[in-house]
C-alpha cells in the first residue's frame, strides 16, 4: 500500500518547467526524505500533493484517493515558511488549525496536551505566540501539523533553523510518528539528517528525479568509488599527488574520487608521505547531491516562480 | 459547512478582540461628546476678557448708543465667577484739534501696547448714505476676533436705522411691529383616513428629515470601513507571515474567504447593533417615539450586509494581491476612495432624494446600500419598484464580487513577489 502515488506528474509556470514527468511511490509507515537544491521542484511538488496546487498532466493519489482534496483532512502539513498567528494563544491556534481539518475541540485537546507535554511546552499553552522564541514557535508549528492525527505528514524543512537539543526532539518526534504507523515526508538540506532518518531518498532536480530508493541502492549506484585519506602534510601533500578526479576537503580528511586504481593511488601516497588513514567507501549523500547539483549549475539563473 | 464557519468564528473574535475595534466603538461617542462639550465650554468660558474699544465718532449722535447698549450687554454676561463673555468697553475718543490721521497712528501705537483692543472710526454721512465710503471702520490687530466688530455692527446698525426713521418721521416702535417676522412651518402631506375623517398631517421635523438619514449613511459607513480595512490587513498579515499556505493545506481558498467575510460582516453588524441599541435608549429617553422605524432597521441591516459582502471581497481580493503592508496601502487609496463617494454624495442626495441623480445613484451596485437606505430614510422614502430593483441590483453585484474575489483570492494568496497589474488580475479570474 502506497501512502503517495504520483504518475507521471508534470507543472509549469509560464515557460518554465517546475517538475518534469515525475513519477514516485511513497510507501506507507516510511520516512521518505526530499532533496534537491534550491528552486528545484520540492515545494511545487509538495503543493500538489497538498492540492495547493494542481498538476497540468499525470495523476496524483494520496492515502488512496485519487482526489488530493479529499485526502487532506488526513495530512498534517508544515510549510517551510512558518506561519503562526503572532496575537493567538498557542492553544486558540492549535485548535483552530485543527478545526480547520474538522476536528473538534473534544478531539483535538487530549492531543493537544499529549504534544505540548512531550515538547516541554505546557507552560506556554496559554501565552500568545508573540511570547515565544524561534524555537518554540516552531514546534508549535510541528504540533499544528500533527494535531489532527494524521496518516501522513509533510514536512518542508523541519529541521532548518533548529538548535541541537530542539531538533533533537523533532527528530525524535518524527520517529515517534513512525512507530505509530505515520508516513513521513520531509524535505531537508541537511544530508547528514536525511542519511540517519529516511528510510528511503528522492532526489529532484530541475523538475526531473534523478535519485530514488534506499539509501543502500542510492549509494551503490555511485559505487565503491570514494577514498576517505588522512595523510600527514594533509592538502599540500595531496596537492602534489596525480590522479585524482575530485577532492572534498573536510579538514581533517579529505574525500577523493580518484580516476585510476585505488590501490596503485596508496602506494603513490606511501611514498609521498605518511598515511594515517585510508579507506575505500560509498559516497555519502552530501557528495553524490553535489556531484548532481554541482556549484557551477547551482548559479544558473532558475526561475523561483512560485517555487 | 462547518469550516467556513470555524473561519468565521476565528475572524469574528480576533477582530473584536482587536484594541482598534474596541476604540472604535468607545471612542467614537466620547470623541463626539467632548468635541461638543468642548465646543460649548469654549463659547461659554474661554473668552472672559474686557475688550476696550476707541470711537471717533464723526456724526457725534451714535456713540451714546453704543455705550449703552455695551452696559447692558456686560450685564447679561454678568461678572467675576459667573462671567460667561467678554466685556465690551467703549471710549470717547476727543479729536481736541488734532488731525484724524494723528489720533489714529496714537490709537495704533496704543493697539500695539495693548492698552488698547481695538479702535472704529464712525464716518460723518453715515446717517445719509450707505455707500461704501460710509461704512464704519474697525481697526484691530486681532481680526480673526469677531465678536466685537459683530457687535458694534450689530448696535450701530440698529441705532442708525432708528434715527433715520425718526428723522423721516416715522415711529421706530411701529417700524418693528411692521417688521416682524411670520414662521413657516413644513408638514407632510394629509390623508383620508379609514374611518373617513381627515388626518391631520404631521408637522415635518428636521431631525427625522435630516439627522435620521445620516445617522444611517455614517453608521453604515463606518461599519463598512472597519470590516474591510480589517480584511486587508488581516490578508496581507497572513501573506507576509506564510500562515496563507497552511491556510490553503487545509480548505479551499473560497471557503476561507466566505468564512473571512462571514466573521467580518457579524462584527459590522454587532458594531451598528451597539450603535443602535444607544439610540433606542436616546429615542427612550427623549420620548420621541416617532423616530423609531423598525422597517428602517431592517433595510438598514439587508444594505449593510450587501455593503460589507462587497467592500469586503474587494478588499480581500485586493489584499491578496498585494505582498506587503506599502502595497497594500497604495491599493486600499482608490478602494476607501469608493466608499467616500456615496458619503460625499449623500449631502446632495439629503436636499432632493427623488432627483435623477439620486435615483440613478441610488441603482449603481457599489453606492447603493448607501444612497438606497438614505432615501429611505428621508420621508416618504422611494417608490417600492425602486428599492426591490436596487435590493435586486446589488444582491446580483454582491454575488458577482464575492465570486470574483474568490478567484483572486485563490491566486493571489499564494504569490509571492511584485504585485501583479491589472490584465493579470482579470487573466486570474477568467483563468
Amino acid at each position: 500500500m502506497t501512502a503517495i502515488t504520483l504518475d507521471r506528474v508534470s507543472k509549469r509556470f509560464g515557460t518554465h518547467v517546475a517538475v518534469n514527468d515525475l513519477s514516485l511511490d511513497v510507501p506507507e509507515g516510511s520516512i521518505y526524505g526530499f532533496i534537491g537544491p534550491n528552486g528545484s521542484g520540492k515545494t511545487t511538488t509538495i503543493r500538489m500533493i497538498m492540492h495547493i496546487l494542481l498538476p497540468d498532466s499525470g495523476r496524483i493519489s494520496v492515502l488512496g484517493r485519487g482526489d488530493t482534496r479529499a485526502a487532506r483532512d488526513d495530512i498534517g502539513f508544515l510549510p517551510e515558511e512558518r506561519g503562526l498567528y503572532k496575537k493567538m494563544q498557542v492553544r486558540q491556534l492549535l485548535r483552530y488549525y485543527g478545526g480547520l481539518k474538522g476536528r473538534d475541540r473534544k478531539t483535538l485537546d487530549p492531543v493537544i496536551d499529549e504534544w505540548l507535554e512531550r515538547l516541554g511546552l505546557t507552560s506556554w499553552a496559554d501565552k500568545k505566540i508573540d511570547a515565544l522564541s524561534k524555537g518554540m514557535a516552531q514546534k508549535v508549528q510541528f504540533i499544528s501539523a500533527i494535531v489532527v492525527k494524521p496518516r501522513l505528514v509533510i514536512l518542508d524543512e523541519p529541521f532548518s533553523g533548529l538548535d541541537p537539543v530542539n531538533a533533537q526532539a523533532l527528530k525524535d518526534a518524527v520517529l515517534e510518528l513512525r512507530r505509530q504507523g505515520v508516513t513521513v515526508v520531509f524535505s531537508t538540506h541537511d544530508m547528514g539528517t536525511a542519511e540517519r532518518l529516511c528510510d528511503r531518498i528522492f532526489m529532484i532536480y530541475r523538475g526531473n528525479k534523478v535519485l530514488d530508493g534506499t539509501l543502500d541502492e542510492v549509494q551503490s549506484r555511485y559505487g565503491h568509488d570514494t577514498v576517505r585519506v588522512r595523510v600527514t602534510g594533509g592538502m599540500a601533500t595531496l596537492g602534489r599527488m596525480g590522479g585524482i578526479e575530485s577532492m572534498n576537503d573536510h579538514g581533517n580528511y579529505q574525500d577523493l574520487r580518484l580516476t585510476g586504481d585505488p590501490q596503485a593511488f596508496l602506494q603513490e601516497l606511501v611514498r609521498a608521505g605518511g598515511v594515517e588513514h585510508f579507506e575505500v567507501t560509498k559516497p555519502s549523500l552530501h557528495d553524490i547531491f553535489v556531484r548532481i547539483a554541482n556549484p557551477a549549475a547551482e548559479s544558473l539563473d532558475v526561475p523561483e516562480v512560485m517555487a | 459547512m462547518t469550516r467556513i464557519f470555524t473561519v468565521a468564528q476565528m475572524e469574528f473574535l480576533q477582530l473584536v478582540r482587536t484594541k482598534a475595534f474596541l476604540i472604535g466603538i468607545l471612542m467614537m461617542p466620547v470623541m463626539m461628546a467632548l468635541a461638543i462639550g468642548f465646543q460649548v465650554y469654549a463659547a461659554r468660558h474661554t473668552d472672559t476678557e474686557v475688550r476696550t474699544v476707541a470711537v471717533i465718532d464723526h456724526t457725534g449722535t451714535l456713540y451714546d448708543a453704543l455705550a449703552a447698549a455695551a452696559a447692558t450687554h456686560n450685564a447679561e454676561n454678568g461678572s467675576g465667577e459667573t462671567q460667561i463673555g467678554p466685556h465690551f468697553v467703549p471710549s470717547r475718543v476727543d479729536l481736541a484739534g488734532k488731525s484724524v490721521d494723528a489720533v489714529k497712528l496714537e490709537l495704533s501705537d496704543e493697539v500695539r501696547g495693548k492698552d488698547l483692543f481695538a479702535f472704529v472710526e464712525i464716518p460723518q454721512g453715515i446717517l445719509e448714505s450707505s455707500e461704501d465710503a460710509a461704512a464704519v471702520r474697525y481697526y484691530t490687530e486681532t481680526p480673526s476676533y469677531e465678536p466685537l466688530p459683530d457687535w458694534i455692527r450689530d448696535v450701530l446698525n440698529r441705532e442708525i436705522a432708528r434715527q433715520r426713521f425718526t428723522s423721516s418721521g416715522i415711529d421706530p416702535s411701529l417700524v418693528t411691529k411692521l417688521n416682524a417676522r411670520v414662521p413657516l412651518s413644513s408638514y407632510g402631506l394629509v390623508s383620508r383616513q379609514v374611518d373617513g375623517t381627515v388626518a391631520e398631517a404631521r408637522e415635518t421635523d428636521p431631525i427625522a428629515t435630516f439627522v435620521m438619514p445620516f445617522v444611517f449613511v455614517v453608521l453604515m459607513f463606518m461599519s463598512v470601513m472597519t470590516g474591510a480595512t480589517h480584511l486587508l490587513n488581516a490578508v496581507v498579515e497572513e501573506k507576509m507571515s506564510k500562515i496563507s499556505e497552511v491556510l490553503v493545506g487545509s480548505i479551499e481558498p473560497f471557503k476561507l474567504l466566505l468564512g473571512k467575510l462571514l466573521g467580518v460582516t457579524a462584527v459590522s453588524v454587532l458594531l451598528a447593533s451597539i450603535y443602535f441599541a444607544g439610540g433606542v435608549f436616546a429615542i427612550f429617553q427623549s420620548g420621541r417615539w416617532d423616530l423609531l422605524r423598525w422597517d428602517l432597521f431592517a433595510w438598514f441591516f439587508l444594505f449593510l450586509a450587501c455593503a460589507v459582502l462587497m467592500y469586503g471581497s474587494i478588499f480581500l481580493a485586493l489584499g491578496s494581491a498585494c505582498s506587503d503592508l506599502k502595497d497594500a496601502q497604495s491599493m486600499m487609496q482608490p478602494a476607501i476612495l469608493l466608499i467616500m463617494l456615496p458619503y460625499l454624495a449623500s449631502f446632495a442626495v439629503i436636499r432632493s432624494p427623488d432627483s435623477p441623480l439620486a435615483v440613478g445613484m441610488s441603482m449603481f451596485p457599489t453606492v447603493t446600500p448607501f444612497i438606497m437606505m438614505m432615501r429611505l430614510a428621508i420621508p416618504p422614502g422611494p417608490p417600492l419598484w425602486q428599492v426591490l430593483t436596487s435590493v435586486a441590483i446589488v444582491l446580483a453585484t454582491t454575488t458577482f464580487l464575492v465570486w470574483a474575489a474568490g478567484r483572486i483570492f485563490r491566486v493571489g494568496i499564494l504569490m509571492q513577489g511584485k504585485a501583479p497589474n491589472l490584465p493579470e488580475v482579470l487573466r486570474w479570474i477568467r483563468a
